[in-house]
Order: structure tokens, then sequence, then C-alpha cells
């Protein structure tokens, strides 16, 4: 029953990235490999950022201002490392399609480059989800389950899948969004992301008030909608453009 | 719509990689199901004496800096261990007792298959209380160690199947190798990547020694290899050398004058250039990308440089062969050590060949190749690291497969055996303790006030 519990909550956090990722990603190797790239990088920023905050850990529970500095800094940081990654990108689409040039296959089309950036912010989504709510998850599987005082409606597990559900669509679209914000050069796309990724992680200090997390989790909620229906609408009038 | 470019590329480095995620997650679970932390097996398992402690045996009371001492003490016995086994079948080798080795393998399949196998079966069906009667479950043991074994140098069977068994006794030893304590484990795992590093690139290292042995010889090794082959031989020509010209393009996204050639056949070129910069000329008069133009203009150029198109294909299969890589030096009483080794076929060579049209046989000995022992130490390290945490084990995935892909990559550029171990192990150990002492704490700490980012 308790492993039940366990793959419920697994499944709940990673579900919809898992059907995305064997529907469309596992088909294309290179697609994969994106995947693995963007989650290894995703878990270095991690790593980065605690070594910087591992002198000032463990916070204590009751002052919440340490922990806004320490959402800022990770927002802040992960950001600057998402333009490095459309670099990267950059410079990889180039040699991908020198390599077309050579085997006189078309170049990338422009459903190409998406997926391609839908594979990188996957691997962040993935990233996320792996590392604040499958590794809390071990002891799901066992005989007890777990309440934090703050939250006492629903056991932890649940809320950091749902939590983390969230973030996994935030990151998987809005890495599309930005990458395709850098590509056109749209000033109001790139500005779009970071900024909905602050308001999001901003959004998860509300669950520091006692019983916030009825409230934080629907605004959460309104964030992951809100980049998804921007990054449908972008994407439609991109392809529309491109057919025309 | 034509398929698009992406979907041809790193089909090998999956190939490569997935059955590696398999054995690693199998592992996994196996330690995770059979660990002693719950509550059904009780006391844990007396400390097992075996080659890889023979000097040492781990006790928890112990100081520290005896656990290290002796940790250090167990990994140089069983890497020198390792080595004389080595040098002794290297020697074998040479003295052609090829029968005797293909032999000993087997029986060393058996073995594993059998034992270790067998005793993991056991204790998941007490664990598990699967109702099995005694004389089943060891007559399915038999079959399932006899098609094992069966499976390994013969050819009849189907690749997928022995493919299917190489990654189980990769699981098996590898379950097996993590029921060594703690220090002794990383102690171990480090060392054999240095082993590795030396054995496959120094000169004189006994597992170049039987690469080279073997490529002089033509024959393949009489080693535990894993094969990616199958996607290699269904797909033809294209797959084979997307790798190799995604890195060729990398190679040489620097140089303008290559860019300005402006033909489809760039990178022959340039892999021309590699083998013989006499061809230029000849070559630049190649246009086309067909590869049945392709084939008249090698008939033709073959004509007019016979000779050196003679010598040179004499060289390249020569080398074709050579590929088959990988080699176990084990020792059954001392624990499997299987060689940690990659190697992937020379595809440049290859695809000269098979434009000449002359190779059908050939093509079914291209694809990389992985040395058992890298499924053996890379699951090993990812079971230990199962024991602290999933995070850890996480970390340590990713970091072990960018260590691989790191190594394929560096693979189709150097062109020679290369050894897995050294890049992924040194990657993983180092993540692993990064994500222990300071993830962890940042983690825990913010997901457990509900905070994320």
């Amino acid at each position: 029953m308790t492993v039940a519990a366990g793959i419920g909550y697994a499944l709940l956090a990673l579900g919809p990235s898992l059907s995305l990722f064997i529907s469309v990603i596992a088909k294309k190797p290179f697609l994969i490999l994106t995947v693995l790239s963007s989650t290894l990088l995703w878990l270095m920023s991690l790593i980065v950022l605690a070594g910087v905050w591992r002198a000032f850990l463990p916070l204590k529970s009751t002052t919440w201002w340490p922990f806004v500095i320490l959402i800022l800094t990770s927002i802040s940081f992960q950001e600057g490392l998402r333009i490095l990654f459309w670099k990267v990108h950059k410079r990889l689409e180039d040699m991908l399609d020198a390599f077309a040039d050579r085997l006189a296959k078309p170049r990338l089309f422009l459903t190409d480059k998406m997926l391609i950036s839908l594979a990188g912010g996957l691997g962040h989504g993935l990233a996320h989800a792996v590392f604040f709510c499958l590794s809390l998850l071990t002891p799901a599987f066992g005989p007890a389950t777990f309440f934090v005082d703050k939250c006492s409606q629903l056991p932890f597990f649940l809320v950091s899948a749902i939590i983390a559900l969230a973030f996994v669509t935030i990151h998987t679209f809005s890495m599309v969004i930005a990458f395709n914000g850098y590509a056109e050069g749209n000033r109001l796309d790139q500005f779009f992301v970071p900024a909905v990724h602050l308001v999001a992680g901003m959004v998860t200090l509300v669950n520091f008030a006692r019983g916030g997390c009825v409230v934080g989790i629907p605004l959460l909620y309104l964030m992951a909608i809100l980049t998804m229906l921007h990054c449908g609408r972008m994407v439609q009038r991109r392809l529309s453009e491109n057919r025309s | 719509m034509e398929s698009s470019i992406l979907d041809l590329i790193g089909v090998e480095i999956i190939g490569v990689m997935s059955p590696v995620s398999i054995c690693m997650l199998l592992v996994v679970l196996i330690v995770y199901s059979l660990s002693p932390s719950n509550p059904f097996s009780a006391a844990p398992a007396p400390p097992i004496r075996t080659a890889a402690n023979l000097v040492y045996l781990e006790s928890p009371s112990d100081s520290t800096a005896e656990k290290f001492e002796g940790a250090l003490l167990n990994a140089l016995v069983f890497v020198i261990v390792i080595a004389v086994v080595t040098f002794f079948l290297v020697l074998l080798y040479y003295y052609n007792c090829t029968g005797f080795l293909k032999n000993y393998m087997r029986f060393s399949a058996f073995f594993v298959l059998g034992t270790m196998g067998g005793s993991i079966f056991l204790s998941m069906i007490q664990h598990f209380s699967i109702p099995v009667d005694s004389i089943t479950c060891f007559i399915l043991l038999f079959n399932f160690t006899i098609v094992g074994v069966m499976s390994l140098f013969s050819s009849g069977v189907p690749i997928f199947v022995r493919q299917g068994y190489m990654v189980a006794l990769g699981i098996f030893v590898a379950a097996w190798f993590t029921k060594l304590p703690e220090w002794t484990t990383w102690a171990l795992l480090v060392a054999l990547a240095l082993y590795d590093l030396v054995a496959v690139l120094a000169p004189g290292g006994p597992l170049k020694m039987l690469v080279e042995l073997a490529q002089s010889r033509d024959e393949e090794l009489p080693a535990l290899v894993y094969e990616a082959r199958p996607t290699v031989s269904q797909n033809g020509i294209a797959q084979g050398r997307s790798l190799d010209l995604l890195v060729g393009g990398v190679s040489e996204s620097g140089s303008v004058e290559m860019q300005t050639v402006s033909s489809n056949n760039l990178d022959r070129n340039e892999s021309q250039n590699r083998v013989n910069s006499g061809y230029n000329v000849i070559q630049d008069t190649n246009f086309g990308n067909m590869e049945g133009v392709q084939r008249r203009d090698e008939v033709e150029r073959s004509q007019l440089v016979g000779f050196l198109e003679e010598r040179r294909s004499s060289g390249s299969s020569s080398s074709e062969y050579s590929t088959v890589v990988g080699n176990r030096d084990s020792e059954i009483v001392a624990d499997e050590e299987r060689s940690p080794l990659v190697d992937a076929p020379e595809m440049r060579n290859g695809r000269e060949q098979m434009r000449d049209g002359q190779e059908n046989s050939e093509v079914s000995s291209r694809g990389i190749k992985l040395g058992l022992g890298d499924f053996v130490f890379y699951s090993v390290l990812v079971g230990r690291a199962a024991m602290y945490d999933l995070m850890t084990v996480y970390a340590c995935y990713l970091a072990i497969i960018s260590g691989l892909g790191c190594t394929l990559i560096l693979l189709s550029v150097r062109r020679q055996a290369l050894p897995a171990l050294p890049i992924s192990i040194a990657l993983g150990v180092i993540f692993y303790f990064l994500t222990r002492l300071l993830m962890e704490p940042y983690v825990v700490g913010t997901a457990t006030n509900l905070m994320m980012f």
C-alpha cells in the first residue's frame, strides 16, 4: 500500500513529463542527449548554489528573510545560466546545420529547433522534480507519512509532488519561450521567463505562513498555466508565420 | 517530409547508454529491495571475505584512519591480483590458447550466473515470499544459466539475448560487489579507474597488449564485451557515420578553408587527409553524395590510384578487426574484473570499405563495444550511492552517463581503444561527495519548508 502511495507521488510529479518524454523525446536520440545534458547543467547549478550557501545552513525556520535572499540568488543564478545555455544551443544549431549540409539533408526545421528547446526545458524540469521531490520521497515508501507544521492539510510528500509538477511545467515551457525570444530578439519574451520564474519562486514563500499553502499552490498553478498558455500562443504564431 | 537531421545523431551513444542505464537501474532496485534496512531481514549478514578485502576487514568501530589505510591496502591488493591475472591471460592469448580462454570464460559465466545469480534469486524469493518449490526453481535456474553460457561465444544466438545476458552478468556481479564495506568500495573504484587508465593507455599495459595482439591476429578477443550492434546493422550507413560526422564538425568548425570548399564531401576530404594527404587532389573531383555515385567514383579512383588504394584498404581491414576489444581479465576466486574498456570500430575505415562494396560480413562487426567491467563498476558506484540516499543516486547516474558520453566523443576523435572507467568514475565520485556534503542540507532545508524554485 505504501509502495503504491510512493509511486503515486512520483507519478504525480513526473507523470506529464514522462509521457512527454516517451511520446516526443524518446524517438530522437539527440533529444535524449539534450535532456541529459540539460539535467546535468541544472544539477551543477544546484551544487554551486549549495556550495555557496553551505556556510549559512541550516537556516532557522522561524525567520523568513534569509529564504527570500536564498531564492533570489538561486533564481538569478539559474537565469544567468539559461543565457549561457542559449549560447551553447546557438552554436549547436550552427553545427547541426553544417552537418546537415554535409549530409545533403534539410537544415533544422523550426519544429526541430523548438523540440531541442523543449528537451532542454524538460531536462531542467526533470532535474527540479528529481532533486526537490523524488529524492525526498524515499520515506514515502515506508510505512508512515510525514506532515509539516505549516501545511498540515496534506502530507508533505503530496504537497511537494504538487509543487514539483507546477515547476516542471514552468521550467519546460519557459525554456521554449526563452529560446524563441532570444532567437527572435523579442524583449518581452526574454523578460517574461525570468519574471515567471521569480514570481513562482516568490509564491512558494507564501507557504512559509501557517496554512499558506492553501493560497500559495493555486497561485503557483496560475503561473504554470500562464506559462503554458503563453508558450502555446507563441508556438502557434511562429508556426503559422512559418507556413505562410 | 524528409527525416530531419535530429533522427540521425546520437544513435550509437544511446545504444550504449541505454543498457548501462538499465543495468544501473536494476542494481539500484536490487540494492533497495534487499538492503538490510527493512525490518524483515534482521541482522546484517556477516562480512564476506573475498579478494577485494583480503587484507583488511572493515568494522564500524574502527577509526577513520584505520579504515582509510585498510581500504587503500585492500584496493592495492585487489588491483595487483587483477593485474597479475590479466598478464596471465594475455600470456595465454599470446601462446594461442584461445580455446582454453573461451572455455574459461564460459565456465566463469556459468559460475556467475549460477551462484551469484542464484543467490540473488533466492533472496528475492525469500524477500517477496514467492511460492516456488526447490525443484522448479533449480530447473529454471539451470536453464537460465545454460542459455546464458551458450549465448556467449556462439553466433547462432540472437544478439538481443546476448546483450541481455551481458547486462544480467553485469547486474549480478555489481549487486554482489555492493556488499563490500563502504570505504573499501570507494578505494577500490578509484584504484580500478587508475589501473584502467594505465592498462589501456600506457605502453606495455596488459589491456593494450591484448588489443594489439588481437589486431595483429585479425580475430575477436575471447572477452566479455557488450556490443551495441543492432542499431548499426539495421539502419546502415548513415547512423554509423553520424557520431563521426558530428565530431568531425566540431573539430573543423574553426577552420574556414574547409568550409569554403562547399561540397558535400568535406568530411570525406577530411578523413582522407588523415589517411593520406596525397589523396586531396583526387578527392576534390568527387562531388556527389549519393552512394551510387560514390561507389562509381570510388572504383574510378581505385583504378587511378590502385597501388595506394590497395595499400590503404589492407591497412584498414586489419584495423577493422582491431576494433574488437574489451576483454576480460578475471579470476573466479578473486571475483570478476571485466576489462574496463571501450572501443569503437574505425568507422571511417569501415565506411571506406563499405563504399568499395566489398564488405558485408564486416558490417556486422561494427558498433561500439563496452567492456563488461564498465557495466559492473558503474553499477557498483550507483549501488553504493543508493545505500545513502536517492539524491546521490541521481547525481551519480548523471555524472556517470555524462562521463560515458565524454568517453564516447573522445573515442571518435582518438580512434583507439580507450578506458571507459576513469572519466566516469572520477565524475561519479566527485558528484557523490559534493551531493552528500553540499547539496543535501541545502535541498532538504529548502524543500522541507516547501520552498522551491
